[in-house]
């Protein structure tokens, strides 16, 4: 091999990719916070008794599932401004396209986790007269995001890296940074292993954690939760703590 | 939302008719599971319901409380009629106030505790204040000696301790009728018992008419005031625990209530 490292680039490139880091998080952390509410509705029409509901639903989850999120990306950003003639920015149409895709992920997990929760559950709640908002919202929700959370963990790291594809429409994320610095230094070995290692230094404790909140999801329900509560079960939301 | 003052009043004074069915008939998947049911229950009754798996027992019982519609028949509750034409009717969504349901599985929901388990039906539905709700729901669990536990997690109980906090649960919405389906049919035989005599003591001081699906014969021979005894879909006996235990004229009564006990 003749090639001739020089990682005296990473060291200049470090600052300019952490901006690039930085407006990757912006948009992983927006678009995980749009699709983990809009997954809701998705995953409720999903399982609706309505049949127009139901194909839009279905529909709308195997177009996002079935075609690659870069023709998603560029449908977005080129297709849809020549549609509406809206003028839609790189950052905003990024967005738009993630969210969409993760949306249609998430919602099949939501749907797995509602239909998992056991039907006896919703009767009971059925029997005591709450509405079916309140059956979604107190019973089933609650649960289905419990039993999906390690899914919806991996699905998150998922599209943290898959942003990385909106660099192709000129958004300055940490990919984009790095390709143009690789283009101006030519010291592409160098380049793209620090963008990989800060790839991976963000996902892989993301990655561990899901790790230890499954092996811990599965000693608890072993358990029968004898022992003491679990790190889960102490954030589930609207869950008061006992008092002594 | 619904509040306790708006809760529709009930009117059938004890040994009234409280329950009302005719004709009931229902099919799952071209199977007759319940066929030309009449039923009548009186307020302030322990009925106690027994046949075979897939009799129909369950299935009546689930249509008295909405949760299964018939295919054909009638429904009337205190006095009003409920279900027609196979659909509940107007009255049905204020009188299915005064009906609960404990089920044979433990539906307790996992994620609260005992205290949020009671409490969330009254403070969304009924529009009580936290510290009502919580009021209550002591009341509740002093009713079916289970106070101590009113912030335990419902997976650190035992079974007949979920139970027995399940039937607080249904208590917490004042049921003029509590249904009961196996309840004690996954409990060991004196835990069943201990939770019978739950049922039994709610009866004997609130006056809540009891319909229950159970083997436990002791039991009925105890406490119900009639058994009904189900048998291809329909209603084979109705009558009292003590004329069914003295050899009725129906043999398959006879031959399942010598299966059942010892």
């Amino acid at each position: 091999m003749n090639y001739e490292f020089d990682w005296t680039i990473v060291a200049d490139a470090f600052p300019l990719m952490l901006e690039g880091l930085v407006v990757t998080l912006e948009l992983t952390v927006v678009t995980i916070a749009i699709s983990m509410v809009l997954a809701v509705p998705v995953a409720v029409a999903r399982m609706s008794e309505i049949e127009l509901v139901r194909w839009g639903a279905q529909a709308y989850i195997e177009v996002f599932r079935c075609t690659p999120m870069l023709v998603q990306l560029f449908w977005i950003f080129y297709a849809l401004p020549a549609l509406t003639g809206l003028t839609i920015s790189g950052f905003t149409s990024a967005i738009i396209a993630l969210s969409a895709n993760l949306t249609a992920f998430m919602a099949e997990a939501y749907r797995s986790g509602f239909q998992a929760v056991p039907v006896e559950q919703v009767e009971a709640g059925k029997m005591l007269r709450l509405t079916r908002l309140q059956q979604l919202r107190y019973i089933i929700v609650p649960q289905a995001i419990r039993q999906q959370t390690p899914v919806i963990l991996s699905l998150n790291i998922s599209i943290f890296k898959d942003s990385a594809l909106v660099s192709t429409i000129a958004v300055a994320d940490l990919m984009f940074v790095a390709n143009t610095i690789s283009s101006e230094t030519y010291r592409s070995l160098e380049v793209f292993t620090l963008a990989a290692v800060i790839y991976f230094a963000v996902a892989f404790p993301v990655s561990l954690a899901t790790s230890n909140l499954e092996r811990r999801m599965q000693q608890n329900s072993a358990r029968g939760a004898t022992g003491s509560q679990s790190f889960l079960s102490r954030m589930i939301p609207g869950r008061r703590v006992a008092t002594a | 939302m619904k509040t306790l003052e708006s809760t529709a009043p009930f009117h059938t004074e004890i040994g009234g008719v409280l329950v009302s069915a005719r004709g009931l008939q229902k099919s799952f998947h071209g199977r007759t599971i319940m066929r030309n049911v009449d039923f009548d229950m009186h307020a302030g009754d322990i009925t106690v319901i027994i046949g075979k798996s897939g009799s129909g027992k369950s299935t009546m019982l689930r249509a008295l409380a909405g949760l299964t519609e018939p295919d054909e028949g009638t429904i009337d509750f205190d006095g009003v009629r409920v279900f027609e034409d196979q659909q509940r009717t107007e009255a049905w969504a204020d009188k299915s106030f005064h009906v609960g349901m404990v089920f044979q599985t433990y539906t307790l929901w996992p994620h609260m505790n005992v205290l949020d388990n009671l409490t969330l039906a009254p403070r969304k539905r009924l529009g009580m204040s936290g510290s009502e709700a919580r009021d209550r729901a002591e009341s509740a669990l002093a009713e079916v000696g289970m106070k101590q536990h009113i912030l335990s997690r419902c997976t650190q109980l035992s079974g007949g301790e979920r139970q027995r906090v399940a039937i607080a649960r249904a208590l917490m919405m004042k049921p003029r009728l509590l249904l009961c389906d196996e309840i004690t049919s996954a409990l060991d035989p004196p835990v069943a018992a201990e939770v019978l005599e739950v049922l039994r003591r709610l009866k004997a001081e609130e006056g809540i008419a009891i319909a229950l699906v159970t083997h436990d014969m002791a039991f009925a021979s105890k406490a119900a005031d009639r058994l009904v005894f189900f048998q291809d879909g329909e209603i084979a006996v109705n009558t009292t625990p003590e004329l069914a235990f003295t050899r009725s004229d129906n043999e398959e009564l006879n031959k399942f209530i010598d299966a059942v006990r010892f």
